[in-house]
């Protein structure tokens, strides 16, 4: 049997407690704003942060992109694409252009996102500070009192350890130069996507029950030392070995086979698109 | 009320977080206030943001004494509670309203602590015509360089909220509301210079 469930899954109770914190986290950049994480008929850890925040904010007309590490069709965008749209009926697609709301767990497109889109990111640690102090009274505290000493020397000892900083993905951020914040585990390539971005980012933890935001044109820096400046990933001498394409974030794919190693570009939707233009262009040149 | 509780406030809460992510950027919500039919003593906008954010979880206080009826007729509608102004999770305040009560409600309202600075009020504020040329300068994140706006707001009352949000993180974040179904925000990372003062 199948529950006839309400608009976008949620009782309007729920969604009303959860715009309410959207808002104070939009007017208190980087700082994570607890809110009563609802059960989700996807297990937490699995993007329910994500998740409630795209049900509360969505309307009839938006039109939907779900990603997953870049990919649209991988099980975790699929499943939750599928849930939003059974509940609510939007529109869905792949093109990040003509998404309004694009929920996304750690990447954030390659296409530059605009005035009139939402990024959702999905967040497994919401707490830059976890490695540095397990308990969440004290870290709150040492959020409070601008106390982010602990945080800088975990750089410092990485850098003594491994000759640079080691974060691989998830690496922190200042946001308008007073929370020091997880940006979500998406790889350095992205963090300064965040920075001036012209979306609103929302960034959503449901295991962890906290909710935070950067709103558009403000300002997000990784942390970094004077002497060793913050780098991203870097694909130089690469480029995708479907699209030709370089200056976006790369997979390395191994062949099981030969051992042959290539790259293909991680944003599933805009390699597509490069692929099709290409064909566009040599469909109009062989006809004319 | 012939709105649609469920789609048509989503749209509202859509509007009225675009101008929060966008300070100074005004939102019309003209569609949704033509179905408003509730012929209550205030803006359309004013109500349509309260049936918005209140629920029986939150509290709210209005600073004209003698409102009853609105209080009531809000706290049935939304079933949030009354409660006193150093309690309230919103405030509202109506054109009627003079400077010196707004002023000295907002040194009094609740302005969230150092540990927990999201439990401070909100605030929803009717206000002469908004418009995006007026005396105020904006600066600050959700604006790309400065905007440019007019509130109903004086001087004393814009010192008082800048007093207020002195010390980020605390602070209190305003909703303006006009007769035009406008809104327009101001959260408490907004820095304003008022043209001509000092």
């Amino acid at each position: 049997m199948k529950a006839n469930t309400h608009f976008a899954f949620f009782d309007e109770g729920s969604k009303k407690e959860i715009r309410r914190a959207i808002m104070k986290a939009v007017a208190i950049p980087g700082y994570q704003v607890p809110f009563a994480s609802r059960e989700m008929p996807i297990a937490r850890g699995w993007g329910t942060g994500g998740l409630q925040l795209t049900l509360s904010i969505i309307g009839k007309s938006d039109v939907l992109k779900v990603i997953d590490q870049g990919a649209d069709e991988s099980v975790n965008a699929v499943s939750i694409k599928k849930l939003v749209h059974e509940t609510t009926n939007v529109e869905l697609t792949e093109e990040t252009s003509e998404a309004t709301i694009i929920q996304s767990r750690h990447r954030i497109p390659e296409v530059p996102l605009t005035k009139d889109q939402i990024i959702v990111l999905q967040v497994p640690t919401p707490e830059p500070l976890r490695g540095v102090e397990e308990r969440e009274f004290v870290t709150k505290r040492m959020h409070s009192e601008d106390d982010y000493s602990g945080v800088w020397l975990m750089l410092f000892e990485q850098i003594m350890k491994y000759g640079r900083t080691a974060t691989f993905a998830d690496h922190p951020v200042y946001v308008n130069g007073r929370y020091v914040m997880a940006p979500s585990p998406i790889p350095r390539f992205d963090n300064n996507k965040m920075h001036q971005s012209e979306s609103l980012i929302l960034l959503g933890a449901g295991r962890e029950k906290k909710i935070y935001a950067v709103p558009p044109f403000t300002n997000v820096e990784s942390l970094a030392f004077e002497d060793y400046p913050f780098t991203v990933e870097s694909f130089e001498g690469h480029k995708c070995h479907l699209c030709g394409s370089t200056d976006i974030f790369l997979d390395e794919i191994i062949d099981q086979q030969t051992g042959e190693k290539s790259h293909q570009c991680n944003d599933t939707s805009f390699c597509m698109d490069q692929l099709n233009r290409k064909e566009k262009v040599e469909v109009q040149t062989s006809y004319a | 009320m012939t709105f649609d509780q469920v789609h048509d406030l989503q749209q509202v809460y859509r509007l009225i977080l675009h101008s929060m992510s966008r300070p100074g950027t005004i939102s019309s919500l003209t569609d949704i206030a033509e179905r408003v039919d509730m012929n209550l003593p205030c803006y359309d906008a004013t109500i349509l943001s309260a049936m918005t954010f209140f629920d029986v979880e939150t509290t709210f206080h209005i600073l004209s004494e003698d409102q009853q009826e609105l209080i009531e007729k809000i706290s049935e509608y939304t079933s949030a509670k009354y409660a006193p102004i150093n309690e309230a999770d919103f405030v509202i305040v109506l054109r009627e309203d003079t400077e010196t009560a707004i002023q000295s409600a907002i040194q009094n309202c609740k302005n969230g602590t150092l540990i927990d600075p999201q439990l401070s009020s909100t605030w929803i504020i009717e206000s002469t015509l908004l418009s995006s040329e007026g005396e105020l300068t904006l600066r600050g994140p959700g604006i790309q360089e400065t905007a440019q706006l007019h509130t109903s707001f004086d001087h004393s009352a814009w010192h008082a909220r800048n007093e207020k949000t002195k010390e980020y993180p605390l602070g209190i974040d305003l909703i303006f509301t006009d007769e035009n179904a406008q809104v327009v925000c101001i959260p408490r990372t907004t820095s304003i210079s008022v043209m001509g003062v000092s």
